[in-house]
Formats: C-alpha cells, sequence, structure tokens
C-alpha cells in the first residue's frame, strides 16, 4: 500500500470516528425526543395487547441499564452509554476483524 | 425488535440460539480471509456506528418510535457473513452492558437481527442491484428489518407468554415494522450511496478495477 493510500485511509478513518462522534453527541437529544412522544415499539405494542408485559422477566440489567446510570440525569446516562458503548463495539468488533485478518 | 427474557419459551430460545451460533460460526469461516490490513478497520467502524445509530431513536407522531437498526446496511458493505458477525457483537453487547434484550433470549436476538436481516437484506440488494443500486439498497434495508420483525413475531407468537397469540404478533410487528421500515430503508440507502461514492474499493463487490482507481 502506498503512502498516498496509507494517509487517505487515515483521513477515512478519522472522518468515520467523527461522524460516530456526532452520533453520539446527539443521542440525548433524541432521547429526550422519543420520550415526547411515549417510547413504544411494534414489539411491545404486541406484548401489551396479548397481556405478554406480565411474563418480562430482567436476568441482567447490566452495568447501565437500558442505557442510563443509576441516580443519574437520564439523558447524562444516555451520554455516558453512548461513549462507553460505542467505544466499546469499536474495540470489540475491532479485534475479532484483526483475528479473522490474521 | 429487542426480546426480553421472559417472553420466550424456552424450547423457542434454545432452538434461536443453536441456530444464531451455528451460523455464525459458520459465518467466521467463510469470511476468513475476506479481510485484509486495510478493511480490518471497517468491521470496528461500522459496528460502532450501528451501536451508535441505534441509539436516536427518531419520535414518530402518534407515539412511537423506531431506530436504524443496520443489519442489510452492514451486509452490503461488508458482506453477508462479516455483516452477521458485526451486527452480532452490536446486539450481545447491548444485551451484556446496557440490559438491552435478555440473555436467556440472546440467541432469538442475534438470530432475528444479525442472521435473518442481514442475509434476507443482501439478498434482496443482490437481487435488485443490477437495475438499480440504490432501490436495492432501499429495499434491502426496508424488507431485511421487516423479515427480522416478522421471525421475532413468529417466535413470540409460538410462545405462551404471548398467549400463542401468531396472528397478533405477526400483524402488529409485521404491519409495524413494514412501515417503520421505511425509514431504515432511506438511511440505508442515503449512506450506501454517500460510502459508496467516497469509498467504492471497500465494497466486497468491487472490481480489481475499482480497488487499484
Amino acid at each position: 500500500m502506498s503512502v498516498a493510500s496509507d494517509a487517505w485511509d487515515r483521513s477515512w478513518v478519522r472522518r468515520s470516528l467523527l461522524a460516530i462522534g456526532a452520533l453520539v453527541a446527539v443521542s440525548p437529544l433524541f432521547a429526550w425526543a422519543a420520550g415526547r412522544v411515549g417510547y413504544a415499539e411494534p414489539l411491545e405494542n404486541a406484548a401489551h395487547r396479548t397481556g405478554a408485559m406480565a411474563h418480562e422477566v430482567t436476568y441482567n440489567p447490566g452495568l447501565l441499564p437500558d442505557y442510563t446510570i443509576p441516580g443519574v440525569d437520564p439523558l447524562v446516562g444516555t451520554f455516558v452509554s453512548a461513549v462507553v458503548g460505542t467505544a466499546l463495539t469499536l474495540v470489540v468488533a475491532t479485534a475479532i476483524a484483526r483475528l479473522l485478518a490474521d | 425488535m429487542h426480546i426480553p427474557d421472559g417472553f420466550l419459551d424456552l424450547w423457542i430460545a434454545v432452538v434461536c440460539a443453536v441456530l444464531a451460533g451455528g451460523t455464525l460460526v459458520a459465518a467466521a469461516r467463510r469470511a476468513d480471509g475476506d479481510l485484509t490490513d486495510t478493511t480490518a478497520p471497517v468491521l470496528g467502524i461500522v459496528a460502532a456506528g450501528l451501536f451508535a445509530a441505534q441509539l436516536l431513536n427518531w419520535p414518530i407522531p402518534g407515539g412511537t418510535s423506531a431506530h436504524f437498526v443496520g443489519g442489510a446496511f452492514a451486509a452490503i458493505l461488508l458482506g453477508p457473513h462479516l455483516g452477521a458477525l458485526c451486527v452480532a457483537t452490536v446486539v450481545t453487547i447491548q444485551a451484556l452492558v446496557f440490559g438491552d434484550g435478555g440473555l436467556v433470549v440472546l440467541g432469538a436476538n442475534v438470530l432475528n437481527m444479525a442472521v435473518v436481516e442481514v442475509y434476507v437484506g443482501y439478498a434482496l440488494y443482490r437481487l435488485l442491484a443490477g437495475h438499480n443500486e440504490f432501490v436495492a439498497a432501499f429495499v434491502a434495508g426496508w424488507l431485511g428489518i421487516t423479515a427480522g420483525a416478522v421471525a421475532a413475531a413468529l417466535q413470540l407468537g409460538a410462545s405462551s407468554a404471548f398467549a400463542y397469540e401468531l396472528v397478533t404478533t405477526v400483524s402488529i410487528m409485521g404491519v409495524g415494522h413494514l412501515l417503520l421500515g421505511l425509514i431504515e430503508g432511506g438511511i440505508t440507502a442515503v449512506v450506501y450511496r454517500y460510502v459508496a461514492d467516497a469509498r467504492p474499493d471497500l465494497f466486497p463487490t468491487a472490481t480489481t478495477t475499482e480497488v487499484a482507481a
């Protein structure tokens, strides 16, 4: 690979990461807006219609349950969750890619 | 579309886990050699992008919301096998770290979003790309997520928690995602066009001329 190509690739990676950073930055805004209209997906509508909601159990709430930090403002929790989740996904998926590329 | 624990009968969760696990193992074997030093970072970037994009819940007037899942987009950009591994990584992290989707039903969520959506989306893209790639990407995103939702609806409708109301689950989730999937298709097509213009060499179907250019 040429040096020019390397630089071009680094530039592309940088721009991609900036775009992802922008998505992370606006995630609290979208969380707020979705909350204003009521967060419901078709799966939840089907669960309500059939009475399945009573069967829902939580075996693993996760370190950041439902993209929040307990006791912290939900929008702050969303932002922190976005940062942590995006970074973790980047690291894990890149590691998988490196394994497959070897 | 993330199914929580308690919604699926155990035997359905086990069957889904076996199907999802088997598919991912096969995908890893088939994808072996697809990645190079140049394209390896793309998997990480696409996965991170999908995670971030899935956090953006688009408010829909009428009291619902939708978010981009990206299975078809990952399949088009990375190929179906790497696409499946990419989305499976996202779904697994969502379940383990954020409790988004259950632990016992993780296999079902991976099957629906990382297998059904990815492979159906990719098949539709390949079927239509010869006519119009933009339209093909749109249809792949639109019907790919709908297929994933229908798969989830079948699993839920066959479970006791949903009183075996298969028609109800399929109609609500199928029709719901058929409509919400229009957004998925639109985002898939627009982002596909942008990446295809900027980096045509990244696509698995790129010709040697494109790569050399």
